[in-house]
C-alpha cells in the first residue's frame, strides 16, 4: 500500500482558512478527464457533488485558502488587511494531507486552492504552485485541482502552475475598471485580464503541439461580485459574453454582494439573491440557448425581476409566437419559455415517431405552465389571450418566488447543479 | 394473466416469451395481491427460451440487454411490468424504441432507467468510506435501487491501491474489491475496526462542512432537494458522530 507522510492540519487552522475561503462561489469539478496514473484519483468530466450545505450550495472541492494573511486591503473583502480577524497560514503538507485523506473517504472531488496575497503576489503564487506540484508528484494525486491565479504574480509561475492544475481562475472581482479602482485599489484590470489571455494562448499552443501532459484541461473561470458597485446587468452580461467568446472562459460566476466588512464606499445591505438568480439564468441563455446579450437587454438596463429573462424576451417578441411543437426547429424550441435544453431534445426525438399531443407533453413532464402561452400543439393553442399572458406569468413568478427562491428554477439546471456541471 | 418470476434476467426473458400472445399480461417478482378469478403463472427460467429471445431482441436493439439489467435494478415496485411492456414494444416495433417518448411504455422505461442512472451518479458523490485499521475502506449505503456493484468501477479506478467494500445494508449484500478483483457477496452485518485516525478525519470533515456554510443564506429546502434526507444516514457531516452535544447532533456513526 502506498504511504505518504501527510501531516494532520489542526482544527483551528482548517476552520480559519475555510471561513476565509467560503465566499468564493466557484466549486465545480467538471471538465477534466484526467486519468489515474498509478496513484490516487482521477477526473470526472461531468463533475460530481459530494455534499450540500444548509445554504443550498454543493461541496465538490475542498475550498480553502493557503493563507488568509493579506497585504491587500480590498474594501469588500473579508480578509482585507485592516479587518480584525484571526489569521492562519497552512503548510503545503497540511493541505496535501487533508486532500488525500478527504479524497480517500470520498468527501471531496479534489482541491480548490486560493490564498490571500501573503508577503507578495510572487511569493503567494509560488506557494500555490508548490502545493499543486507536490500533490501531483509526491502524493501522486490525480484528482481535480483548481488553483486561483494571483494578480500581479509573475507569469512564469502562473504558467508552470497550469501544468499541474485542472483549472485556473483569475477573479475579475468587479464588473468595471472604475469600481475596481475604487474598491480594490491594489488590483487593476490588466493584472487580471492579461494572465487570463496569456493562459488561453498557452493552452491553444499546448494543444496544437500535442505536448505530453496536461495544461489546465478544464480551462479557466472567473467570478465577479454583483451589487457592491453600480454596474447594470446589461454591462455585466456583455462582459461575460466577451469573456466566453473572446477569452474562451468556461464559466463566469456571479456572487451577490454580502456585506462582511463595513466601509463608507460599500452598500450596507446584501445584494438580492433574486438578482444573482436572474444573472445566472441569463448566463445560461448565452451559453446553451443561443442568445446574445444584446437580445436580452440594453447595456444600461437591468434584467426584469418579475419574469425570467427568456420569458421577458418572449413577451417582447410575441410576433414570433406561438410556435408549433411538432414542427419548430430545435433552436426555436429552445427559445420557448419553460422549455429547457433537455425538454427540447426530448420533444425533437419523440416527434419523429408520432404527432405529439398536449397529453404527450404533459406525460413527458415538459413544464407547460409558461410554455403553453407560446406554443401550438397539432395546430391547437392552449394558452391565454395575448393581453392576459403577461399578468398571468408575473403572478405565477411572484408566487414561486414567495415560497422559496431556488437558485435554479429550471429542471435541467437543477439537474446540472446536482451533477456538478456548474 | 399474472406472471410471477424470481427477478433474474433469464426468468424475465422466459416470462416474456410466455406472455407474447397474452393480451394483458402483468409481471411481478414481488408480492402482488391476488384478485379472485385472476389467472396466475409461476415462471421458471428456461435457459434455451431465454437465449433465443435474447438473440432476437438484440437484433432489434443491440443495447437493450443493458436496459434490462438497469430496469431490473430499479427499486420501483412496478419495475418488472415496466420492463415487460417495454420489451413487448421493442418486439412489436422490431427496432430500438428508447426515444419514442410518445409511447407510454418507452416513457415509463426511460424514467425508470434514468432514475437508476441518476442514483448511481449521486452515490459517486454520496458514498462515505470509513478506513479500517488494516487500511481497507468500508462504505455502508442504503440506496433506492440495487446499485452497489455499479459503483465499483468508479472507485476502483480512483483508489486502486485500497481494497474496499460497498455494503448495501438494505439488501444485505456487498460489492467487494480486494485490491485485484471485484466480486459481489452477501453481507448481513460488517464489523469494522476503525483506523486510529478515522475519528479525527471525520471530525475535521465536520468542521470543514460547518465552516464552509454561509448561515445568513440558509436554504434548507434546496439542500434537501439536492441531497434527500434518506441519504444522510451514512454521512458523518449529517449524523455528526464524535461531536456530542453540538448542533445538528444525531445518531451515532456508524449507526449500529
Amino acid at each position: 500500500m502506498m504511504c505518504y507522510n501527510g501531516g494532520m492540519i489542526d482544527e483551528r487552522t482548517l476552520m480559519i482558512l475555510t471561513e476565509s475561503a467560503k465566499y468564493d462561489v466557484s466549486c465545480s469539478s467538471s471538465g477534466s478527464g484526467r486519468k489515474n496514473e498509478g496513484g490516487i484519483g482521477n477526473g470526472y468530466a461531468s463533475g460530481c457533488c459530494h455534499s450540500f450545505t444548509p445554504d443550498g450550495r454543493c461541496i465538490s472541492l475542498l475550498k480553502i485558502l493557503l493563507s488568509n494573511d493579506c497585504i491587500y486591503n480590498c474594501k469588500y473583502c473579508l480578509n482585507r488587511r485592516d479587518n480584525d480577524l484571526p489569521r492562519a497560514t497552512a503548510t503545503a503538507d497540511d493541505i496535501c494531507g487533508l486532500v488525500m485523506d478527504f479524497y480517500k473517504r470520498n468527501y471531496i472531488e479534489g482541491l480548490f486552492l486560493s490564498s490571500a496575497v501573503h508577503i507578495s503576489p510572487d511569493y503567494t503564487m509560488e506557494q500555490l504552485f508548490l502545493v499543486a506540484k507536490k500533490l501531483r508528484t509526491e502524493y501522486n494525486f490525480h484528482g481535480y485541482i483548481h488553483v486561483k491565479g494571483i494578480p500581479h504574480a509573475s507569469m512564469e509561475t502562473v504558467q508552470k502552475t497550469a501544468l499541474y492544475a485542472d483549472r485556473m481562475s483569475f477573479n475579475i472581482e468587479l464588473p468595471s475598471e472604475s469600481s475596481l479602482k475604487l474598491l480594490a485599489p491594489q488590483k487593476d484590470r490588466q493584472s487580471l485580464l492579461v494572465p487570463m489571455a496569456q493562459l488561453q494562448r498557452d493552452k491553444e499552443i499546448f494543444k496544437a503541439e500535442k505536448r505530453k501532459g496536461h495544461f489546465i484541461p478544464a480551462g479557466q473561470t472567473t467570478q465577479m461580485i454583483v451589487g457592491a458597485s453600480p454596474e447594470k446587468d446589461g454591462t455585466i452580461l456583455r462582459l461575460s459574453q466577451g469573456l466566453y467568446r473572446k477569452k474562451g472562459l468556461k464559466r463566469v460566476y456571479y456572487s451577490s454582494y454580502v456585506p462582511v466588512v463595513h466601509d463608507s464606499l460599500l452598500p450596507e445591505v446584501a445584494g438580492g439573491a433574486l438578482r444573482e438568480h436572474r444573472l445566472y439564468q441569463a448566463d445560461w441563455l448565452l451559453r446553451f440557448y443561443g442568445f446574445d446579450a444584446e437580445e436580452l437587454l440594453p447595456a444600461d438596463g437591468d434584467l426584469p425581476t418579475e419574469f425570467d429573462p427568456k420569458c421577458a424576451w418572449a413577451l417582447a417578441h410575441m410576433e414570433l409566437f406561438p410556435v408549433e411543437i411538432n414542427r419548430a426547429p430545435l433552436e426555436t424550441l429552445l427559445r420557448v419559455p419553460g422549455i429547457g435544453a433537455r425538454g427540447a431534445q426530448r420533444i425533437c426525438n419523440a416527434r419523429w415517431y408520432t404527432k405529439l399531443t398536449f397529453e404527450h407533453l404533459k406525460k413527458m413532464r415538459i413544464v407547460l405552465k409558461r410554455a403553453r402561452h407560446f406554443i401550438t400543439v397539432g395546430g391547437k393553442f392552449y394558452g391565454a389571450a395575448e393581453t392576459a399572458v403577461r399578468g398571468l406569468l408575473s403572478a405565477e413568478e411572484s408566487r414561486a418566488n414567495a415560497t422559496q427562491l431556488s437558485l435554479f428554477s429550471m429542471n435541467e439546471i437543477a439537474l446540472s447543479a446536482l451533477t456538478g456541471e456548474l | 394473466m399474472i406472471y410471477f418470476y424470481d427477478g433474474t434476467q433469464e426468468a424475465f426473458l422466459t416470462a416474456l416469451t410466455l406472455s407474447f400472445h397474452d393480451g394483458e399480461p402483468f409481471l411481478t417478482s414481488g408480492n402482488k395481491q391476488l384478485v379472485l378469478g385472476q389467472e396466475t403463472a409461476f415462471v421458471r427460467a428456461d435457459p434455451e427460451k431465454a437465449k433465443r429471445v435474447e438473440k432476437r431482441l438484440l437484433s432489434f436493439d443491440k443495447d437493450c440487454m443493458h436496459d434490462l439489467d438497469t430496469l431490473l435494478r430499479s427499486g420501483d415496485a412496478n419495475k418488472d411490468n415496466v420492463a415487460l411492456v417495454y420489451f413487448r414494444l421493442i418486439a412489436e416495433k422490431k427496432r430500438p424504441v428508447r426515444t419514442m417518448l410518445g409511447e407510454d411504455a418507452a416513457l415509463a422505461a426511460d424514467e425508470c432507467i434514468r432514475r437508476v442512472g441518476f442514483e448511481v451518479h449521486r452515490f459517486h458523490g454520496f458514498v462515505r468510506f470509513l478506513q479500517s485499521a488494516s487500511g481497507a475502506l468500508y462504505a455502508p449505503i442504503s440506496p433506492d435501487n440495487d446499485i452497489c456493484d455499479l459503483l465499483v468501477p468508479h472507485f476502483r479506478a480512483r483508489l486502486p491501491q485500497y481494497p474496499f467494500v460497498i455494503h448495501d445494508v438494505k439488501r444485505k449484500k456487498a460489492a467487494v474489491y480486494d485490491g485485484e478483483h471485484t466480486f459481489p457477496a452477501p453481507l448481513e452485518e460488517a464489523e469494522i475496526v476503525l483506523s486510529a485516525n478515522e475519528e479525527k478525519w471525520q471530525k475535521l470533515w465536520i468542521r470543514y462542512y460547518d465552516s464552509v456554510n454561509i448561515p445568513s443564506r440558509e436554504r434548507l429546502r434546496q439542500m434537501r432537494g439536492y441531497m434527500p434526507v434518506r441519504y444522510w444516514k451514512f454521512m458523518p457531516e449529517k449524523t455528526r458522530p464524535f461531536t456530542d452535544g453540538e448542533e445538528g447532533g444525531g445518531a451515532p456513526f456508524p449507526p449500529s
